[in-house]
């Protein structure tokens, strides 16, 4: 069983750690706006908005900034990750629309305009120009080392759970998205909880595509994030929309997704099957439990 | 039933009696006339000639030339007419203001001849700078050469006939007969504001990555109309594949696989679901109508008929998984289909990516991947089981003449004709379809166009895929609106509590709708596989685009809001401004073909606003309320009339005071 022991490294622990954390944060944004009772399948578009403002805004500013500058751009991700929510929030919200249907038109949105824009600001349809400056890596030897996001994306897990368990807030966002009438009956503007925890769900999955450009690489290309954001939807699924559980869910697909690039050179499976096991788990996970597990009120627009 | 709802109602009734257009009506004709009659002022009137790079010489109204180009064309076509269609179309906007603020009931005449004006001054224009166009040609000079070959209408005039065409129908609306047509069409509205708004988006977007094509920076008025122009210039080159047969020909190459997705999506939309799982029915039925396409030793057409079906039960299976699981567990499909993509995608990948697969130190063999080949690809599929191209089934060969019939239009002319003459008869389908097939043979032979066959027309890969689309479309028709199948389908689509209590069995439908809708999705592949529409490749090879045919798929349907011709519609728009998109990346060099994904996100995204529309506009009275009117308005009168005083008298006690004005309960009450 040498292929056991190539396996389990601390390198292998480094990929897992860097393959869970963008994951962890999209599905950790996806867990605000769903808890509120917004369905979030554009996931996958704002990390790409998030991962091309990361880049672009990097770019444009660190000639002035030089090493504050991937901070700037991580600022300006995640801003624009939280717009193109607030974005989709409007339209599910305010005009009430399937926001299912309006996800879509996020996650079609993010096929289109990073092409445009980067064929406007540097001549190519597929990259953007690499940064000189990307966030930095903290940690310690030579293989655990991580950029700042990741660590983030840790930390939030914990603040995660203490706002939607120990204050008002996460409790109003918890009560929109169980029984939105019930919640207005009790002074609570259904609206603006699930505009915040939509928005909240933007600077999040921004963030995860900050770390995909700026993080992790040091440029934007395109496909960037390969249904990443679909597979932090399957997390949360999995994870029962559960801060520790969307934890667990995150960190399973993380090892899985940290195999097939590990099985690359080695003769254990095939890496494009191992990459298709969160979709089939998630397909098992909601065999069990139905939809026993979701909030109640997800999904539906607020009449009140 | 809210007040505004019952208001509303007792409005458009008065109106139609009054057979006036109503106050919205009217106004919504004087926006479009006041913007016309400005727009012919501050547009470009015409297009005088065009370099490559979008660069032009314009015509502004007045009867002024305005060059960007740094070369301007020597000899100028005849403006005179046009501009005096111009000066005509000026007065006829001016009375249709006139008309809209007064409410006339001759609303629709001043459209109506506005609208001839503008196309009169199109066509006028259009006449004179192809008569220069053959003078130089005959000169000597190459046509590419020319740049007034490039010459037509442009924003001002078109703006002109889109006031015409508004106000014509703002106008009729006042008519209840007229009324009740517009009424059925209600549903094409929010598209239509959807792809308006897109449009207008488009235009900001486009204005600011693109600067104006011009020889020297343009400055002051030069630079808002080449603004204009460019804006202009871009959306005409998008629709130019309407104008081309070898350009339309690949309009409806790139039409036919968004028409199957499309259809896809529709289906499981009308039984209440929403299937994003296009793209792994797709992936699916392409490897399925590979096994059996490449491995079935059958001889002749019945190798290719078994590899449609093949394709259509790869669909059929990726899309029943999911119905099942929705059906049996209460999983949503959203979900299920969107992981369903990702494992139809990593088995398409693993079958063709390598000889050779690993499971735990031990190597196994696969097949399917041909030796000593380097990209990712499948073996070819049987010659017996390939569809022909239409181009070769026509005869068409590059640079010989050749002739494309019109039968099949004549065909469809012909079924539409005879389906809205037979209003009253209830067995009109069928006969329609007969008179339709009968069309063919009777007109295949003479009507028709003479093509000097181009390269682009001849080298299409338009194949019969399209043909089995276009029956497939038919199929859908049939089996939701004819079929008791169907019935329950959209029964459970609109209310499955309700079906349910009607004595549908809902998961049985949940089941056969995801089903048929994967099969749709999974015969998409047969265009590629089967009719070589990508580059030739009769095999699966790793840039098969399903993802996008899949995701295009969810627009298609949306833009025609579920129904058959809406799908077809919106998948001929969507591969023209493919192909228009490629022309554009050509001309301008800020601007890439990826403009058009932005344009149809931002169609779905307004779609899913539903335009902005207020309720009351985007969902139409009752149908009951229409027929009653036409029938005889003076009795209507007297009910409404005698209906207003009981609700004023009923206001106080139970019934709602606007179920009185509901003609239901003519009858009843009288």
């Amino acid at each position: 069983m040498d292929f056991l022991q190539n396996l389990f490294t601390l390198a292998f622990l480094a990929t897992l750690i860097r393959s869970t954390a963008p994951l962890l944060l999209a599905a950790l944004g996806g867990l605000y706006s769903e808890r509120s009772g917004i369905v979030n399948i554009a996931l996958e578009g704002i990390i790409i908005f998030g991962a091309l403002a990361g880049a672009v805004i990097t770019e444009r500013v660190e000639g002035s900034l030089g090493a504050l500058a991937p901070w700037i751009g991580w600022l300006g991700g995640a801003a624009v990750g939280g717009l193109v929510a607030w974005i989709h929030g409007v339209i599910s919200i305010k005009y009430r629309a399937d926001q299912i249907i309006s996800g879509t038109a996020v996650n079609l949105l993010a096929l289109g305009v990073p092409p445009v824009l980067l064929g406007a600001l540097y001549n190519s349809a597929t990259d953007s120009k690499r940064v000189e400056n990307a966030l930095p890596l903290w940690g310690f030897g030579d293989v655990l080392r991580f950029s700042p996001p990741v660590f983030f994306a840790f930390l939030m897990v914990a603040v995660t759970w203490y706002v939607l368990y120990r204050t008002p807030y996460g409790l109003r966002i918890r009560a929109t998205g169980e029984h939105p009438q019930a919640s207005a009956s009790m002074g609570v503007n259904v609206r603006r909880v699930r505009y915040g925890a939509v928005v909240i769900s933007g600077l999040l999955a921004g963030t995860a595509g900050v770390f995909l450009s700026i993080g992790n690489l040091d440029a934007f290309t395109r496909n960037i994030s390969a249904g990443q954001g679909f597979i932090a939807l399957a997390a949360l699924i999995f994870g029962q929309w559960r801060p520790l559980g969307v934890l667990g869910a995150t960190l399973l697909f993380g090892f899985l997704r940290a195999l097939s690039i590990q099985l690359g050179g080695a003769q254990v499976l095939p890496p494009s099957l191992v990459e298709a096991l969160p979709y089939l788990i998630t397909i098992l996970a909601l065999v069990f439990t139905g939809r026993a597990a979701a909030p109640r009120a997800v999904g539906k627009p607020f009449d009140g | 039933m809210t007040p505004a709802r019952a208001g509303f109602r007792t409005m458009t009734l008065v109106t139609l009696l009054e057979h006036r257009p109503s106050r919205q009506a009217a106004n919504i004709s004087l926006v479009f006339a006041v913007l016309a009659a400005v727009g012919l002022f501050l547009f470009p009137y015409a297009t005088v000639g065009r370099g490559f790079g979008g660069a032009s010489t314009l015509l502004l109204f007045p009867g002024r030339t305005l060059d960007l180009t740094g070369f301007p064309p020597q000899v100028l076509p005849a403006f005179g007419p046009t501009l005096a269609f111009g000066w005509a179309a000026l007065a006829a906007l001016a009375a249709t203001a006139v008309a809209a603020v007064t409410r006339a009931r001759w609303l629709w005449l001043a459209g109506l001849v506005t609208l001839a004006l503008g196309v009169l001054a199109a066509v006028t224009f259009e006449t004179a700078t192809a008569a220069v166009v053959r003078d130089l040609v005959a000169g000597g000079t190459p046509l590419r050469r020319i740049p007034q070959a490039n010459g037509a209408a442009n924003l001002g005039i078109f703006t002109v006939m889109l006031a015409g065409l508004v106000t014509t129908l703002a106008g009729i609306s006042g008519f209840p007969a007229w009324y009740a047509r517009l009424n059925r069409l209600r549903a094409a509205l929010v598209p239509l504001v959807a792809i308006a708004l897109a449009v207008v988006i488009g235009a900001v977007v486009v204005l600011v990555i693109q600067p104006v094509p011009s020889s020297t920076p343009a400055v002051g008025a030069a630079a808002w109309y080449g603004k204009i122009d460019l804006v202009w210039f871009v959306y005409t080159t998008l629709f130019a594949p309407l104008a081309d047969l070898g350009d339309f020909f690949q309009a409806l190459t790139l039409a036919t696989p968004l028409i199957f997705a499309g259809l896809a999506v529709a289906f499981a939309f009308r039984a209440g679901l929403f299937n994003i799982g296009a793209p792994g029915q797709i992936a699916a039925g392409a490897i399925l109508a590979m096994l059996v396409g490449v491995y079935l030793p059958v001889p002749g057409v019945l190798h290719a008929v078994l590899t449609v079906i093949a394709a259509a039960l790869g669909g059929a299976l990726w899309g029943a998984i999911p119905g099942f699981l929705k059906a049996r567990f209460g999983s949503s499909e959203v979900i299920n289909t969107i992981m369903l993509n990702y494992i139809a995608s990593a088995i398409f990948i693993f079958l063709i990516s390598s000889n050779t697969f690993p499971v735990f130190g031990r190597t196994f063999n696969l097949p399917f991947k041909p030796q000593g080949v380097n990209e990712a690809v499948s073996q070819e599929l049987r010659p017996d089981a390939r569809l022909a191209q239409i181009p070769q089934l026509l005869g068409l060969q590059a640079g010989q003449p050749g002739f494309v019939p019109l039968a099949p239009l004549a065909a469809l002319v012909v079924f539409a004709a005879v389906y809205a003459f037979l209003a009253r008869n209830r067995r009109r389908l069928l006969i329609a379809l007969g008179a339709a097939v009968l069309t063919l043979p009777l007109t295949w032979t003479w009507l028709g166009v003479r093509v000097n066959t181009s390269f682009n027309l001849a080298g299409s890969t338009l194949n019969l895929a399209f043909l089995i689309a276009l029956a497939a479309v038919v199929f859908f028709a049939v089996f939701l609106w004819r079929t008791s199948g169907g019935y329950a389908l959209r029964a459970v689509g609109l209310s499955p509590k309700a079906a349910e209590y009607g004595g549908i069995n809902v998961a049985r439908s949940t089941v056969l709708a995801m089903t048929i809708a994967g099969a749709f999705a999974g015969l998409a592949s047969t265009h590629y596989l089967m009719g070589g529409a990508l580059a030739g490749q009769y095999r699966l090879t790793q840039n098969l685009p399903y993802q996008n045919v899949g995701f295009d798929g969810i627009t298609v349907a949306l833009m025609g809001q579920s129904t058959p011709a809406g799908v077809v519609a919106a998948a001929v728009l969507f591969g023209t401004i493919d192909t228009g998109g490629l022309y554009v990346d050509q001309q301008l060099d800020a601007i890439n073909k990826d403009i058009v994904t932005v344009l149809k996100a931002l169609i779905v995204l307004f779609i899913a606003a539903g335009g902005f529309l207020p309720k009351r506009i985007t969902n139409p009275p009752p149908a009951v309320l229409l027929p009653n009117l036409a029938r005889s308005s003076a009795e209507n009168r007297e009910t409404l009339g005698n209906k207003a005083e009981n609700t004023s008298a009923q206001a106080g006690e139970g019934p709602p005071a606007t179920e009185a004005n509901d003609p239901r309960n003519d009858g009843r009450d009288a």
